[in-house]
């Protein structure tokens, strides 16, 4: 495809989708391989608005990171797999996004699994709920019960000082401590 | 070193000062000056500029501040445990370039780079607070909205900050810099009073995002140059970046101060991770798109700020104050715009109150 006709299709493009200009401008910014293979995929996944945005973000991010191209990004394994997956174009398209925020926060991500399998292996009882901060922004742990009896209520609180030691490495958790 | 300006301004009110004629004279013909009136207009961003915060950076004016002088750190807040430190704004932006540095957003407005020509006016403020309060300790800044000592070998500042605080006892000076910039310094007896901070910085940050300032070893070798003359010294690790291999990194640069500077001779250190409200971050990756310091783990944190997720910031903290801890001497410490719950994951213990601690670090 030609430089001026790969610029032509992004801004027809964004033109459409009511791409932010400074987005628009970021893409048109891109080496000529990565935003012809962004454009490739924005138009084979049919990307919302929003999913450009955050591609370009995200991507631009991890470039920057890593030290490599988009394109260099865009061509990896788990990527490409996704984009020849048999699930639905939005599905598809959401997977993708999904992944290149863990490309992004690959830390961040491994330490929420680890926490959410420490919460699960707890197995508390329905009617109390752990809840981490969202996307780990803060050290606090959300603890709530729900409970319609007295009764009720007093198994849980039972059943919190029993699983009090793996309640507290999840904060522990939270605060760095491996 | 050497910073370029692109020109000096001066207000004809401000013209006969002495700092006035001694940043003339240290010009000395190289940096066009020109006088006007009244140069607030040309305190305000060139928007011709390709970057007009960078390009306010090079205008040097010289002016009279009419507000004053004497100020609580703008860092401070409730929600975190604070240091109880005052800020004195003799200057008003920064000769060098950190990519995540907060002027960028704060000084969005107004970057030229000021210098109050006024600024012993700032001692009848401080005299004040002395007498308001004639028991306690304070420790008073010049570092927060500027390096104290970048511009020091134009302004000579530095004497007479010296000179004023030598000969008050519950008052210490701390002049907070990236710079090895230290002659003045050397030269003037500053009576135990005077601090002199480095904010200390890996060489992948140093490399990467701490534009135009003195690598971190040469700002090592001030210190020590310093603390034989007289000062005692403090070193901020501020902001610390997570990125991959930090913790080995910062680990090696507190074995290198420690090599040069022994524990017992460090007045205190503190630590803050890399923060950035979301127009601050706008900024600093539209004027330095390609340092990946910059595109960290960062998280938006509740108090709005995008700050490296919790778990990975307060193991880098933690692993920071072991390494200090195994030193041997106590090492004074504190945690910049933390909450007092992160404070006691990383100490063991509660922070004091800001005014405590501010008392505790002043006093030495």
């Amino acid at each position: 495809m030609k430089s001026t006709e790969v610029e032509n299709r992004i801004r027809q493009l964004a033109a459409e989708r009511r791409l932010p200009a400074t987005h628009l401008e970021r893409w048109l910014a891109i080496d000529q391989p990565s935003r012809t293979r962004l454009l490739e995929i924005t138009e084979t996944l049919k990307l919302r608005t929003g999913q450009i945005v955050a591609a370009i973000d995200t991507l631009d991010e991890i470039a920057v990171r890593e030290q490599v191209t988009i394109a260099d990004i865009l061509d990896r394994p788990d990527l490409r797999r996704t984009l020849k997956s048999a699930g639905s174009t939005p599905a598809r398209a959401s997977a993708l996004i999904d992944q290149l925020r863990a490309m992004r926060f690959p830390l961040l991500r491994a330490m929420q699994s680890r926490l959410v399998l420490e919460i699960a292996a707890l197995k508390l009882p329905r009617g109390i709920a752990v809840v981490l901060p969202h996307e780990l922004g803060s050290d606090e742990l959300t603890v709530s019960i729900t409970a319609h009896s007295g009764a009720e209520f007093e198994r849980m609180l039972a059943s919190l000082e029993i699983k009090k030691t793996g309640l507290m490495r999840v904060i522990e958790m939270l605060g760095g401590k491996q | 070193m050497n910073f370029d300006l692109d020109s000096i301004f001066v207000e004809r009110g401000c013209a006969d000062a002495p700092l006035t004629t001694r940043v003339i004279r240290a010009a000395a013909n190289r940096v066009p000056i020109g006088y006007v009136d009244d140069a607030r207009e040309l305190v305000k961003p060139d928007r011709n500029a390709r970057d007009p915060f960078g390009a306010g950076k090079r205008r040097m004016i010289i002016a009279r501040r009419k507000t004053p002088f004497l100020m609580a750190c703008p860092a401070g807040s409730a929600r975190f445990a604070c240091c109880g430190y005052l800020v004195l704004t003799l200057a008003s932006n920064c000769p060098m370039d950190c990519s995540y540095c907060f002027l960028q957003e704060y000084l969005a407005d107004n970057p030229a780079f000021q210098v109050y020509a006024n600024f012993t006016d700032s001692f009848d403020e401080l005299d004040q607070l002395i007498r308001s309060a004639p028991q306690k300790h304070f420790r008073v800044g010049t570092g927060e909205l500027a390096d104290s000592l970048a511009f020091d070998s134009m302004t000579g500042m530095s004497r007479d900050l010296i000179e004023f605080f030598a000969a008050r006892e519950n008052l210490t000076l701390e002049f907070k810099t990236k710079t090895d910039e230290i002659e003045n310094l050397l030269a003037m007896d500053p009576r135990g009073r005077v601090l002199v901070s480095w904010t200390l910085s890996t060489d992948a940050v140093f490399r990467g995002s701490e534009h135009r300032t003195a690598p971190p070893s040469a700002r090592i070798k001030a210190a020590r140059a310093v603390l034989d003359a007289g000062y005692r010294v403090a070193f901020h690790f501020d902001p610390l970046i997570a990125y991959e291999n930090a913790e080995r990194d910062y680990v090696r640069l507190i074995d290198e101060l420690l090599d040069t500077v022994a524990p017992k001779n460090i007045s205190f250190i503190s630590m803050g991770g890399l923060r950035m409200t979301p127009g601050l971050r706008t900024v600093a990756r539209r004027r330095f798109a390609n340092d990946p310091m910059l595109c960290g783990e960062d998280v938006l944190a509740s108090d709005g700020r995008y700050r490296t997720f919790t778990p990975l910031r307060v193991k880098l903290f933690s692993t920071l104050a072991e390494r200090f801890h195994k030193c041997g001497a106590e090492v004074p410490a504190y945690l910049c715009m933390e909450t007092a719950a992160i404070h006691e994951r990383v100490f063991g213990t509660a922070p004091s109150r800001p005014a405590t601690i501010g008392e505790r670090l002043a006093s030495g």
